[in-house]
């Protein structure tokens, strides 16, 4: 700090030039909201800023704008929908009220859907970033998306123990609409992806360029991710009914065998106390793509830095500068369009607080299915279903157990439990 | 406070606020094209201009080859890593013995590169029209994958089994596997679409466990062996094939290897092209990769 020894005149211009530059410069007129392009995935696929353009068109062609959302058929979104949600937040009836997605969302999601809200960085977990098109808490098998319901579901109760609150309070069609915006965004983003990554496909004679035709820019890709979420509403997981002829007590002690045993292993993520202090130091989905790429940076600079230019052909040198360029944005890219990544520590159980809601089926889904996009893996296939039921069951019991009790060493009494 | 200390701390507040503005400043990019968005978007709406559907790609030659070579690493690998293995380490660092980093396995004698994936990008002909219905084993032992890069067909069963004491669990980045591996256990897994390059296998529970994995239609795949030797056998003979090159620790664009061949019109996208005669073996000899194109 150099300026706690700075000249007391100094100081006092410095203040004044700075108070000056603040007034002279502010913030600009506020810019029309636009959809920001995913510049971490352009990047990591080398796109030449023509390639970025024409996804960027293909897209406004697709989906519109935030202000004017548009949506073809084969989405299965409702556009009606959409417009309630879209755009400025404004109201032209009594009543009515639009841009609910900007009034309720965007600080956090952002208009992109992209989880860099102005709000986002300040928040643990970080906000929810739709382009990947993967959620965790829902009622279908891992890899499928989310049920039209269970989005409703979580605008309905907010995600205990996260700053996503509860929209209760809102009008049924406002939370449909928001709902509608959501599978928008993510439809959007995921479309996006796609057709970053499909420039390395790409043969050589298409000379960079990906066909605009409807086979290739529907067929073969919006409606692959748009499928997904149609097929959804018929994917349910089918739960059997809770074991009935076992008491309460007596599977709860199977499920803490079964927690603490080598076949549903909880206990290593969720920890022998199960306080979610086990394995503690990897990372979700979206986290790990960005430490992944910051492993890849510097790998490949040190690679870079550690070549030698002397005996380079021009086409080897040009190649070598290339390489170069693209270290240096992709450094930029991750300071201005993501959050410095965190760990993502396994859920301390003895809080009775469930993200994904608290009803004992939810339970259920997060242990038959994993959550997908966290490293919490699916019992199903090894575990029975009754064996699920029984976990479900000491998971329950596990806030009310008693602080002297922790600990796999030390069986519980029935009789001490509550 | 002084008055001087109160001045210096206005100045670097108000410096603060300067410095920092109003956002971090963003890699820009250009904006889409406003006229050929809208004309794209009336190819969109419109039913008419919906193309028959392509052709698959003609099948134009008969008979079957192979294709053949041989990976050398023209750097020196350096000593491979320690890797942080804290967990359960009764058995995953039994009588002290160390996991070592796999991303680079070069063998010391013959300079052969390990684990480098070859593919066949687009076949018009498969010479076994159905996958095996034998599964092929994906084992873990010791907290350490033991294929560090597995090939597999679409439609064919993989058997992932845990052949340790301890459960582990195996997710499948990019497609719909993560699951519970019990002591001892296995399970099924049948993977339902084509990875495109190498996909990363992981467990939860020991964050250094790693694989990758590679899946593909036609099964033409190859992951080359502790020698850098590898073989893709019964390709279609008689029609331009074009292959992908992929190493884990590649510096090319996702993993692609890129090669000064001209003669295989070898790109920096790490993907070169031949054609086969019948029941020739083409073998493209030893396949230098040098040291820039691997990251450290």
């Amino acid at each position: 700090m150099t300026f706690i020894i700075m000249h007391r005149r100094t100081s006092h211009t410095l203040a004044g030039l700075a108070i000056c530059l603040t007034a002279l410069t502010g913030c600009g007129k506020t810019p029309p909201a636009y959809f920001r392009p995913n510049m971490v995935e352009a990047t990591k696929q080398r796109l030449t800023p023509d390639q970025e353009q024409q996804v960027s068109t293909i897209l406004l062609a697709m989906f519109g704008t935030p202000d004017e959302p548009v949506c073809l058929p084969e989405t299965g979104l409702d556009e009606a929908k959409l417009r309630l949600a879209a755009g400025p937040v404004r109201s032209d009836i009594v009543g009515r009220k639009n841009g609910l997605y900007r009034e309720h969302c965007a600080h956090c999601h952002g208009v992109t859907g992209d989880a860099l809200g102005p709000t986002a960085a300040f928040l643990n977990p970080y906000p929810r970033d739709y382009r990947p098109g993967v959620f965790k808490f829902k009622s279908t098998e891992r890899a499928d998306k989310p049920t039209h319901a269970d989005l409703v579901r979580v605008l309905h109760k907010g995600i205990p123990g996260t700053s996503m609150p509860s929209f209760a309070l809102l009008p049924a069609a406002q939370v449909e609409a928001l709902a509608e915006y959501v599978k928008y965004l993510s439809i959007r983003g995921e479309t996006e992806l796609a057709l970053m990554r499909a420039y390395f496909e790409l043969d050589d004679d298409a000379q960079g360029k990906l066909p605009e035709t409807r086979e290739f820019l529907i067929d073969e890709t919006l409606a692959v991710v748009a499928d997904k979420w149609k097929a959804a509403a018929d994917a349910e997981i089918q739960v059997p009914p809770m074991p009935a002829d076992i008491d309460l007590v007596a599977s709860i002690a199977k499920g803490k065998e079964l927690f603490y045993g080598g076949k549903a292993n909880c206990v290593k993520c969720h920890g022998v106390t199960g306080l979610g202090d086990g394995q503690a130091n990897d990372y979700d989905d979206w986290n790990k793509a960005i430490v992944e790429i910051g492993k890849e940076l510097s790998s490949g600079a040190t690679a870079a830095r550690e070549a030698s230019t002397s005996g380079m052909s021009p086409e080897e040198l040009a190649e070598h500068r290339g390489q170069l360029a693209w270290l240096e944005k992709f450094g930029k890219v991750l300071d201005g369009d993501a959050l410095e990544p965190r760990t993502i520590p396994p859920r301390n159980l003895r809080h009775g607080i469930y993200r994904g809601g608290r009803r004992p089926i939810d339970l259920y889904y997060r242990i038959h299915a994993g959550i997908n996009g966290a490293p919490m893996p699916a019992a199903k296939g090894t575990v029975p279903p009754e064996d699920i039921w029984h976990i479900v069951n000491y998971v329950r019991s596990l806030p009310y157990e008693l602080d002297g009790e922790l600990g796999a060493d030390k069986p519980m009494l029935a009789k001490d439990r509550f | 406070m002084t008055p001087a200390a109160l001045r210096a701390r206005v100045a670097i507040t108000a410096l603060l606020v300067v410095s920092a503005g109003c956002r971090p400043e963003r890699v820009t990019t250009p904006g889409a094209d406003m006229a050929a968005a809208s004309t794209l978007r009336a190819t969109l709406v419109s039913a008419a201009s919906a193309a028959a559907p392509a052709e698959a790609a003609a099948a134009t030659g008969t008979g079957w080859g192979s294709l053949k070579g041989r990976f050398v690493f023209a750097g020196t690998p350096g000593t491979a890593r320690p890797l942080v293995a804290d967990k359960d380490t009764e058995v995953c660092s039994k009588a002290g013995m160390k996991l070592l980093d796999r991303s680079l396995l070069v063998d010391a004698s013959s300079k052969g590169l390990a684990n480098v994936v070859v593919f066949a990008r687009k076949t018009a002909r498969v010479k076994e029209a159905q996958p095996s219905t034998t599964p092929v084993v994906f084992d873990q032992k010791q907290c350490e994958f033991l294929a560090p890069v597995f090939a597999a067909r679409v439609g064919q069963p993989i058997d992932v089994k845990n052949s340790d004491p301890i459960g582990h669990n195996t997710n499948i980045a990019g497609s719909d596997f993560n699951q519970l591996i019990p002591a001892g256990g296995s399970t099924i897994y049948v993977p339902k679409a084509e990875t495109g390059m190498p996909t990363m296998v992981t467990c939860n529970v020991h964050p250094w466990m790693k694989a990758y994995m590679v899946f593909r239609k036609d099964g033409y795949v190859a992951v080359s062996a502790a020698d850098g030797s590898f073989t893709i056998a019964d390709l279609p003979a008689g029609e331009p094939l074009e292959f992908q090159v992929w190493h884990e620790r590649s510096t090319g664009p996702s993993g692609a290897i890129g090669l000064d061949k001209p003669d295989l019109r070898w790109t920096p996208k790490g993907r070169f092209q031949l054609t086969l005669q019948p029941d020739e073996i083409k073998d493209l000899g030893t396949l230098e990769v040098p040291a820039s194109a691997i990251g450290t």
